[in-house]
């Protein structure tokens, strides 16, 4: 453990950009629903009614859209910028994989505390004093603190683990490798979801048992495919 | 069969017919060497020939195509302890673009628990490193002077420096001079180097390696590769007299003035002969000899003769 360590050190040594930016980004969306919250108020009243309450509730979907993009981003940086540094100090790619891995942890455990807290934030202010349902939501389970939490933690192991694959198949197989290795990534979701389509009924009975958790569960498998598939492609990675 | 000492024991590195492939084409072709630990190797040759290559291998950093390596008897592919006693930092060296001077100092330290703070702190304010500045905005001297800073005070008992004086000034260079051989004598280590500046490095070196198409075609102690060839210069016809029948390995003419490295040592009568006829004559320098070898080639040079030390078992 103590040779993941130190890479895991690399990854954090820019402590803000991989513990508080993506909670940062979280509030950037709260804000923006409050400016939407707002422009509805103005629009009809002030605190916002029980119909369009309900409406942000299930469709407010900001919390789960707004953070891939930066931790995929997020991640594919991190394999490539410490990747050469790590080897070139004496790491082998197995310990950097991992202590990368282990950042990710970190970074994903951050994300959804900070969903949780300001989940709390908003059932303690009555939905921000009006009416504004950004965490509270049916994406996040509607107010669960331990569904909020997991979900959120998923999605960004996914969209990290997601951007480790695309930059590790970048580092071991260059520009072609990377391309092909979305275009797979691609191809089986299409192929999983034409299967699914296929078996409506033996996928939605697998669903309705996994019930609040289905999303949860889903994403879970898609993040350690992606972190199977980095483990693979860093193997090979070299400068 | 070479009998590889036990694992763990400092034996150096052992290269057994390495081979390296990009593609279709062969950068590396059956190296076979073995490096005793505790020396200065210089890794001399032209632009191409597969110096950082042959590190990045022995580091691991890139596959080999073919062959073995080891370092103290052990393969350092995904060996972490191994790998843990090597520092290679490359000529062009990827850092983190975000990561200042002073970040990367503080980053190298969690990797080797010999990291000498104190030599990293002097040798950053002796080459002038500026601290606060970001790794992708120092100038290329600033770079080789990072990258010796970190080789340097990382202590590591197999220390690979790619082409070091790149960018440096005169006293820059003067300072990595004095700083490797203080380091060195203070906490003796293998040291690999390669070098273009080949004149300039030869007093640091122990022994050379110099790679030609792909190969070692020269191994041999710094010293003696000096008096393994010498150079003789003046009128075209006098020297022509002089050299005779012996092999010359490379010649340059400006005008009526001949310049040639001879293979061999000069003898008594060259000197008097030379004296005679207005010839200077000198000990080839390890930069004369390196690109006699790069102008002739394995086909112009009887390499094998200069081998002090075979390479090949």
């Amino acid at each position: 453990m103590t040779y993941a360590r130190r890479s895991l050190r690399l990854y954090l040594a820019n402590r803000s950009y991989v513990t508080l930016i993506p909670g940062g980004i979280l509030v950037i969306m709260l804000a923006m629903s409050l400016v939407i919250g707002v422009a509805i108020g103005m629009a009809t009243e002030f605190p916002l009614s029980a119909q369009i309450q309900e409406g942000m509730r299930e469709n407010n979907g900001g919390a789960v859209y707004s953070i891939p993009g930066f931790l995929i981003s997020l991640g594919a940086l991190a394999v490539n910028r410490n990747f050469a540094m790590a080897l070139a100090f004496g790491s082998t790619r197995r310990h950097f994989w991992l202590g990368t891995l282990m950042g990710f942890a970190l970074t994903s455990g951050a994300t959804a505390a900070s969903a949780v807290v300001l989940l709390a934030l908003e059932k303690a202010t009555n939905h921000w004093f009006f009416g504004v349902y950004a965490f509270d939501v049916a994406a996040l389970g509607k107010g669960d603190y331990v569904l909020t939490f997991a979900s959120v933690f998923v999605l960004a192991v996914l969209s990290l683990a997601l951007g480790a694959l695309f930059g590790t198949a970048y580092r071991a197989f260059g520009t072609k490798g990377a391309l092909l290795t979305g275009l797979a990534a691609a191809v089986l979701v299409v192929a999983v979801t034409l299967l699914s389509a296929s078996n409506k009924e033996t996928v939605g009975s697998w669903l309705g048992a996994l019930g609040v958790w289905a999303a949860v569960v889903v994403a879970a498998i898609a993040a350690a495919i992606s972190i199977a598939g980095s483990y693979a492609a860093n193997r090979l990675a070299r400068l | 069969m070479t009998s590889h000492p036990p694992a763990g024991t400092p034996s150096g590195i052992v290269l057994e017919h390495v081979t390296k492939r990009f593609g279709r084409t062969e950068v590396l072709t059956d190296i076979s060497a073995v490096l005793p630990p505790g020396r200065i190797y210089g890794l001399l040759g032209a632009n191409g020939v597969g110096k950082t290559t042959l590190m990045s291998l022995v580091c691991n950093h890139t596959f080999r195509s073919g062959g073995t390596v080891l370092i103290d008897g052990e393969d350092p592919a995904e060996n972490p302890v191994v790998l843990g006693r090597t520092c290679f930092i490359r000529e062009d060296q990827p850092y983190n673009d975000a990561f200042k001077v002073r970040d990367v100092l503080s980053a190298v330290s969690w990797f080797y628990p010999d990291w000498d703070a104190a030599l990293a702190e002097r040798l950053a304010d002796r080459f002038h490193l500026p601290h606060r500045t970001t790794c992708k905005k120092l100038s290329r001297g600033q770079r080789s002077a990072l990258a010796i800073v970190i080789s340097l005070a990382s202590r590591a008992a197999y220390t690979f420096l790619d082409e070091p004086y790149l960018g440096l000034d005169p006293s820059a260079r003067g300072i990595f001079y004095d700083e490797l051989l203080l380091a060195y004598s203070e906490h003796p280590r293998t040291i690999v180097m390669s070098t273009h500046l080949i004149d300039e490095a030869a007093g640091l070196l122990e022994e050379v390696l110099v790679l030609h198409e792909g190969r070692i075609v020269l191994r041999a102690d710094a010293d003696e590769a000096r008096t393994s060839a010498f150079v003789a210069r003046g009128l075209d016809s006098a020297v022509t007299a002089l050299v005779g029948h012996r092999e010359v390995l490379s010649e340059r003419r400006l005008g009526s003035i001949l310049s040639v490295t001879v293979r061999g040592a000069r003898t008594a009568d060259d000197e008097s002969r030379a004296r005679a006829a207005n010839i200077a004559l000198e000990a080839a320098s390890l930069q004369e000899l390196v690109a006699a070898i790069g102008i002739g080639g394995i086909g112009g040079v009887d390499t094998e003769s200069f081998t002090t030390q075979r390479t090949s078992r």
